[in-house]
């Protein structure tokens, strides 16, 4: 068993021609707090190590109306950015219970992401605020909604020349709220039970214009539970809608039981996050309108 | 062998070390450089018992491939006592009786120091912050938080001193 050759090019275009070149041979490395594990399990043997922290794929910048979010990003960076607090406060918030410093201090945005993880915790934040990420090759790039990236756990739709570089959000209304809820046995370094990231917006009339509830480590992948949004859609948020919706959503899901918990447990504390989620991203709504009539 | 040359700065001295991608910083650490403060507990990133500073952030060690390290800046417990003796939260650590087996300490200490070298009067909830990476199964995490409150205060008081002498 060889090692890996560990190249760090300094262009882009340097790294997707390798990654063309190896394709599925050569693993990006970035934080390697996942990839590192799998490598010592043998899980994965790359023969090529592909790390692009020269490439300048680490900054959090605003263009036209989205945020764009490097996939080196760390979560440590996220934390630290006034703009992600201010605009996208669910994101934070699914990154400060995560694992503990030193590991925020290495795991990226981009590693959560291509992980596949289904219990990954930035995905359900990202999803409920439409992200949409960027897979470069040396063909060019696409740019598709991250809800069409995952087919199942660990496996995703991108292609062995790819590389992801970018997420980007469009920039919420201030008529828009956002809450992210995990549920671990410890408040640091627990893997989620269950995870999820709501998002509400509402017409001038005051009822839901757009609802986003999107759960995680409750399917083999970041699940929409686009039939519990339904419920929400065109109505007037009450107590009772939410537990609508609430029930709905545990309807949608298809969860096992493992280590961490039992899939009835799963299942009911879904009804339990997603009713939790919903009521704050409501006072949050009721919030921002109330800031909003005041300016 | 794909070995890699690597120059990195650990404990403020320039070192050179040869090593494959297969391998960490934590193993370049102890077993090239002789510097086994840093613990190999968990291997994979849980339990903190590797924690150096890579520029100036903590990081598992075990999580760090040694050629990510190349041209960066490494501090390891071994480097966290000055010339004139223990370093304040090393001292602290002691009169506050914050460790018994010691295992997690180099790692504690590791994570203390970082959260002391941003924020010098740091509250019990961002001290808890700051450890709950690290894991210690014997002490617990109380003498800890007095261990680094008794710490910032000593390191304040020498600032003022330093400012005035």
């Amino acid at each position: 068993m060889s090692a890996p050759e560990y190249i760090a090019p300094e262009t882009l275009a340097d790294a997707l021609s390798i990654k063309c070149k190896h394709g599925a041979q050569a693993r990006v490395v970035a934080g390697g707090t996942d990839l590192i594990l799998r490598m010592k399990d043998r899980v994965f043997t790359p023969t090529v190590l592909l790390d692009l922290q020269e490439v300048s794929l680490n900054s959090i910048s605003r263009r036209a109306q989205e945020q764009c979010i490097g996939s080196y990003v760390t979560l440590s960076q996220i934390l630290a950015s006034r703009d992600i607090s201010t605009f996208f406060p669910a994101l934070a918030e699914a990154c400060r219970p995560f694992a503990g410093p030193p590991i925020r201090n290495r795991g990226t945005v981009g590693g959560n992401i291509v992980n596949a993880s289904p219990a990954a915790d930035l995905v359900p934040p990202l999803m409920a605020y439409d992200a949409r990420i960027v897979l470069a090759s040396s063909s060019g790039e696409r740019v598709l909604a991250l809800e069409e990236f995952f087919t199942g756990p660990g496996r995703t739709v991108m292609e062995p020349d790819e590389i992801l570089t970018e997420v980007r959000l469009p920039l919420m209304s201030s008529d828009s709220a956002a809450a992210f809820i995990k549920l671990g046995q410890r408040r640091s370094m627990a893997i989620s039970i269950v995870n999820v990231g709501t998002r509400l917006s509402r017409a001038e009339d005051r009822t839901v214009s757009a609802a986003r509830i999107v759960l995680g480590a409750v399917a083999p992948i970041p699940l929409r539970a686009v039939s519990a949004e339904s419920v929400l859609i065109g109505q007037k948020l009450s107590a009772e809608l939410i537990n609508q919706a609430a029930q709905r959503a545990s309807e949608e899901i298809s969860p096992i039981t493992d280590v961490r918990a039992s899939a009835d447990y799963r299942k009911r504390m879904t009804i339990v996050l997603v009713r939790r989620a919903l009521m704050a991203t409501w006072d949050e709504l009721r919030g921002n309108l109330k800031m909003g009539t005041n300016e | 062998m794909n070995n890699s040359k690597i120059q990195m700065t650990v404990n403020g001295s320039a070192r050179h070390v040869e090593s494959d991608a297969s391998r960490t910083l934590l193993s370049v650490l102890r077993e090239d450089l002789g510097l086994t403060g840093a613990k190999d507990g968990c291997s994979q990133g849980d339990c903190g018992a590797c924690v150096v500073l890579l520029d100036g952030r903590v990081v598992n060690s075990c999580m760090v491939l040694a050629p990510q390290v190349q041209g960066r800046e490494v501090l390891t417990v071994e480097g966290l006592a000055g010339k004139d003796g223990l370093h304040p939260l090393q001292r602290a650590f002691g009169e506050t009786w914050a460790f018994q087996c010691g295992f997690c300490t180099p790692g504690m200490l590791m994570s203390c120091h970082a959260l002391l070298l941003s924020n010098e009067d740091p509250s019990r909830e961002e001290i808890i912050t700051a450890i709950s990476g690290n894991f210690c199964r014997c002490t617990g995490y109380q003498a800890v938080v007095k261990a680094v409150q008794q710490a910032a205060a000593v390191i304040r008081d020498l600032s003022v001193e330093g400012m005035s002498s």
